[in-house]
């Protein structure tokens, strides 16, 4: 329901004067900063409410480039004025066109381009007590500051123009010594304003080592005064080294690969490649037993934390050079040994450079649920380590083997107690049917398979141990298999699971 | 308006050369007025009336020396009674001041009519040129044009800086000199200037070509056509057959029809003469097509092999002519060489890496492609810069000084009347570095 107000906002009529005041402050600020865009209606903006400014923004229609404005708009009054230079010396009036609303005053915009170099200048009492030198003159060592100021340091044109009279004839480095001599000197043995680094940095720009420099100009006239028979040979001789080079990094390459293949890794050659090689190859290979058998060192390639975690038995390798271990324990290096050194040094067998973190301990596929359901009651989760230093991750192996022991011995604890329960029940039902089957044990052992009917029962109540024996022998196949699964189930397990299913069997006979 | 630093004070830019005198607005990119150098004058005052049947010819500019001189587009050129031709150069330097002021006023009151007094003037000046020459150019300037501000500039520079370069070697092939400048940083480097009159031996080659039999044709008469009456078409190589005017014959200068038959060969030169890429080589320039050509005189005939060698007068002199020359100007190559030999080492490659190549002489058909085929046997990296457009390359001189003259910080160099009042010809050589 639209108020009196709002229907006076919609109308654009003046707002009465009572009702209206109180809101009216509110509406104009509000008024600029929310403002309806084109393209949506009222209704919805007033949906969107005021605090939408980027959708307001996307909302904005798209613009095309903005027409130039070819002096259609306002007129600009041009004026010929004349102007001065701050950069002369004289009164020299130029007159040039400038806009008319332009501060005639201004000063003259090229002017700051007239950037002198600072010069330096010196006493006859200065030039007395540090600027003497055999070779120049004062009268040409003032000609020469004179010409490098007037053409600004530049040495081509400098040495160009050099031409002082009655003087000896000098070479560009003659005369670059001698500046920056003179400048240095000026520099060192005046006070200093500044601080000790500018000072310093100022006297090596001035720095100038003429020996070098004149050798440095022999060389590159003689590389230029090479006549074409010594280019040609040059050039021979370059493709001759280009060529023993080759010859040279070709016999190398043999020899690491001759090495590689009779000392493998021993030969401690770097094998980049190969490395490379190794690692895209392990983790493709998604199955553990493929990489068992792979590599020679089935338990290390296993769990694959023990590289890192060196066992203590690991440790004290006979390879390893006493000076190295006490270096390794300086830097907290821990060296992993090669898995195997009886091994051919085949990829698989080498063990490359890896984060810590990328090979953590991770529990049997089997059991993995029940580890990870057992440790997240402790509040610790295997698959993220926050620190995966050494320690932790040995303590995190150390706690995953003892969760996965613990769930073992729990499944044996369970299946124990169930076949006691088993047992205790035909005890109960022999208790009632004790008549006289007490003796031919071993007779039924015999016909066992044959008259299973009827030896099953008694076969399996009368003797505890000889039976059990013996449908182990007779079931091989299959207890073996289970057998395999799980090495650590004692024979309390194996007689377990014997009674077990010739209990299941009786029942599928009853 | 900063942008590209120009600040535009409505100078005038004024490049004499042997051939064309160039005078326009700096910041424009062709001069306005372009008039020959050559000039006619009679060497008597004659009347007016009588001997002056073209009275009201506009181009006659009354000067001292008691003599009419006939300026611009129909000074020389027009056959006159008894006009004398003269050129106020001599090797590429204002010789006579007083026909050279006369011309330059020709070319700014009479041509792009405006007043001298109103503008700031640069002038341009050969990078040989002496320094009594410069300070009387500035004498003329300020005194006899009343200039508010004036300055000298080196055509070196100057086309360097039309190729938008402050380092370059500039090989400037005018109508009578030829030279190699090397510029470093804006400034020429004196001890690598090199130059010699290369182009009038290559002049003096074509007309000698043309002008004496071989065992093909006759000696080629180079009347020009104000002298010839009338003519019949012949076939190619036949004698012409033609009739002079013999009115006019008699009246004719020495100095005007030497000057004229000179153009004629430069015609020749122009339309038909050439230069081999890869330097001289017999059976190259015979498989090249030959080119048919028609004087005045009616007589045409093709030019084959003997196009090529006077180009090749630019890059070669055989050792005969050598011998029998000592003072023969030096060839191309051999300027590039002594130019490049009297530079620091260093520099070499900088150069060699920035040729501009100027002058209207570079024209000259084939001539880019035979230096830098002759360049690059010497040097590893050479690039040459040589502007396509003819009419930059003939005024690259007056081209750079419309750059300069246009650029704001340059407005800080002029010779103000000030100054000249203060200093005299002094301030010219401290200033005009």
């Amino acid at each position: 329901m639209a108020s009196s107000s709002e229907v006076r906002a919609i109308l654009d009529l003046p707002s009465s004067s009572l009702s209206a005041t109180p809101s009216l402050p509110q509406k104009k600020s509000s008024a600029p900063s929310a403002r309806k865009p084109d393209g949506i209606s009222r209704e919805l903006f007033s949906l969107i409410g005021p605090s939408s400014t980027t959708l307001v923004a996307q909302l904005a229609k798209p613009r095309l480039k903005q027409k130039p404005n070819l002096g259609a708009g306002s007129k600009i009054k041009w004026e010929w004025r004349p102007f001065k230079n701050g950069a002369r010396t004289d009164s020299l009036q130029l007159n040039h066109w400038t806009k008319a609303s332009a501060d005639p005053d201004a000063e003259y915009p090229f002017a700051k381009y007239n950037v002198q170099r600072p010069t330096h200048t010196y006493s006859q009492d200065e030039y007395t007590r540090h600027l003497e030198d055999p070779e120049w003159s004062k009268e040409e060592t003032d000609y020469l500051m004179d010409i490098v100021n007037e053409y600004d340091t530049r040495w081509y044109v400098v040495y160009d123009r050099y031409d002082y009279p009655g003087g000896v004839p000098r070479s560009m480095e003659d005369i670059k010594d001698r500046y920056c001599s003179v400048c240095r000197k000026l520099i060192r043995n005046r006070p200093w304003a500044g601080d000790e680094n500018s000072k310093n940095a100022l006297l090596s720009s001035y720095s100038f080592d003429k020996e070098r420099e004149v050798l440095r100009k022999r060389y590159v006239a003689s590389l230029e005064n090479r006549t074409p028979e010594q280019i040609a040979e040059e050039e021979a001789l370059y493709m001759e080294i280009k060529r023993l080079e080759q010859n040279e990094r070709r016999f190398k390459r043999e020899r690491d690969d001759l090495l590689r293949t009779i000392a493998g890794i021993e030969s401690g050659l770097p094998d980049v490649v190969e490395d490379e090689m190794h690692l895209t190859g392990v983790f493709s290979s998604s199955d553990p037993k493929r990489s068992k058998k792979k590599g020679g060192g089935a338990d290390v390639l296993d769990s694959p934390s023990t590289p890192l975690i060196s066992t203590p038995r690991e440790r004290p390798r006979a390879s390893l050079p006493p000076k190295n271990s006490a270096y390794d324990l300086q830097h907290c290096i821990t060296r992993t040994e090669p898995p195997a050194a009886a091994t051919s040094a085949t990829k698989a067998a080498h063990q490359p450079a890896y984060l810590r973190s990328f090979k953590l301990p991770f529990p049997k596929a089997a059991i993995a649920q029940k580890v990870t359901q057992s440790l997240a009651e402790l509040g610790v989760s295997h698959t993220r380590l926050v620190m995966p230093t050494q320690a932790n991750v040995a303590l995190l192996e150390g706690l995953l083997d003892a969760t996965a022991s613990l769930v073992d011995t729990k499944k044996v604890v369970d299946k124990v107690e169930f076949d006691i329960q088993v047992l205790k029940n035909r005890l109960g039902m022999q208790g009632a049917a004790k008549t006289e089957e007490t003796d031919g044990g071993m007779d039924g052992m015999d016909v066992d398979d044959g008259n299973d009917a009827d030896g099953d029962a008694d076969g399996d109540g009368e003797g505890e141990d000889g039976r059990a024996q013996s449908v182990v022998s007779t079931r091989s196949a299959r207890s073996r298999k289970h057998n395999r699964r799980s090495l650590s189930i004692s024979s309390v397990d194996t007689s377990a699971t014997v009674s077990t299913r010739a209990g299941t069997k009786r029942q599928r006979r009853s | 308006m900063v942008n590209y630093g120009g600040d535009e004070v409505s100078a005038l830019v004024i490049d004499i050369g042997s051939s064309s005198v160039r005078a326009g607005y700096a910041g424009d990119d062709t001069p306005k007025a372009v008039i020959p150098t050559t000039y006619g004058y009679h060497r008597a005052p004659p009347d007016a009336d009588s001997a002056m049947p073209d009275v009201a010819d506009p181009t006659q500019a009354g000067t001292g020396r008691s003599s009419k001189m006939y300026m611009g587009q129909f000074g020389p050129t027009v056959w006159r009674e008894g006009m004398e031709v003269s050129n106020p150069l001599v090797d590429g330097l204002v010789h006579d001041f007083e026909p050279a002021s006369a011309l330059m006023r020709h070319a700014v009151e009479d041509i792009m009519r405006c007043n001298p007094s109103d503008h700031p003037i640069l002038v341009t000046e050969p990078a040989w040129n002496t320094p009594a020459n410069r300070e009387r150019m500035a004498e003329i300037m300020f005194e006899e044009f009343q200039v508010p501000a004036f300055y000298i500039a080196n055509t070196g520079v100057l086309n360097a800086f039309a190729a938008g370069k402050g380092s370059a070697l500039v090989i400037d092939v005018g109508q009578t000199m030829a030279s190699v400048t090397p510029i470093v940083d804006g400034f020429v480097l004196r001890k690598g200037l090199v130059y010699s009159p290369l182009p009038k031996l290559v002049h003096a080659h074509a007309r000698h070509i043309l002008a004496n039999p071989n065992p093909q044709r006759r000696g080629i008469e180079l009347y020009p056509h104000q002298l010839i009456a009338n003519k019949q078409a012949v076939e190619v190589g036949a004698p012409p057959r033609f009739t002079l005017r013999e009115d006019r014959l008699k009246a004719t200068t020495d100095s005007w029809r030497n000057w004229y038959e000179a153009r004629e060969v430069e015609e020749w030169i122009q339309s038909v003469a050439g230069v081999l890429e890869q330097g001289w080589n017999d059976q190259v320039a015979a498989s090249r097509p030959p080119r048919q050509y028609e004087f005045p005189t009616g007589y045409n005939s093709w030019f084959a092999q003997e196009r090529y060698s006077v180009g090749e007068q630019f890059f070669w002199h055989s050792p005969q002519l050598m011998a029998s020359n000592p003072n023969l100007p030096k060839t191309i190559p051999a300027l590039i060489t002594e130019s490049l030999r009297a530079c620091d080492p260093e520099l070499r490659q900088v150069l060699v890496g920035n040729v501009v190549l100027t002058g209207g002489g570079s024209l000259f058909a084939g001539f880019g492609d035979r230096l830098s085929s002759e360049l690059a046997r010497s040097f590893p990296h050479v690039k040459i810069h040589s502007p396509g457009n003819p009419v930059e390359r003939r005024y690259g001189g007056w081209l750079g000084g419309s750059v300069l003259a246009s650029l704001g910080t340059f407005h800080q160099l002029w010779i103000s009347k000030e100054e000249w009042a203060e200093h005299g010809k002094v301030i010219v050589g401290q200033r005009c570095k």
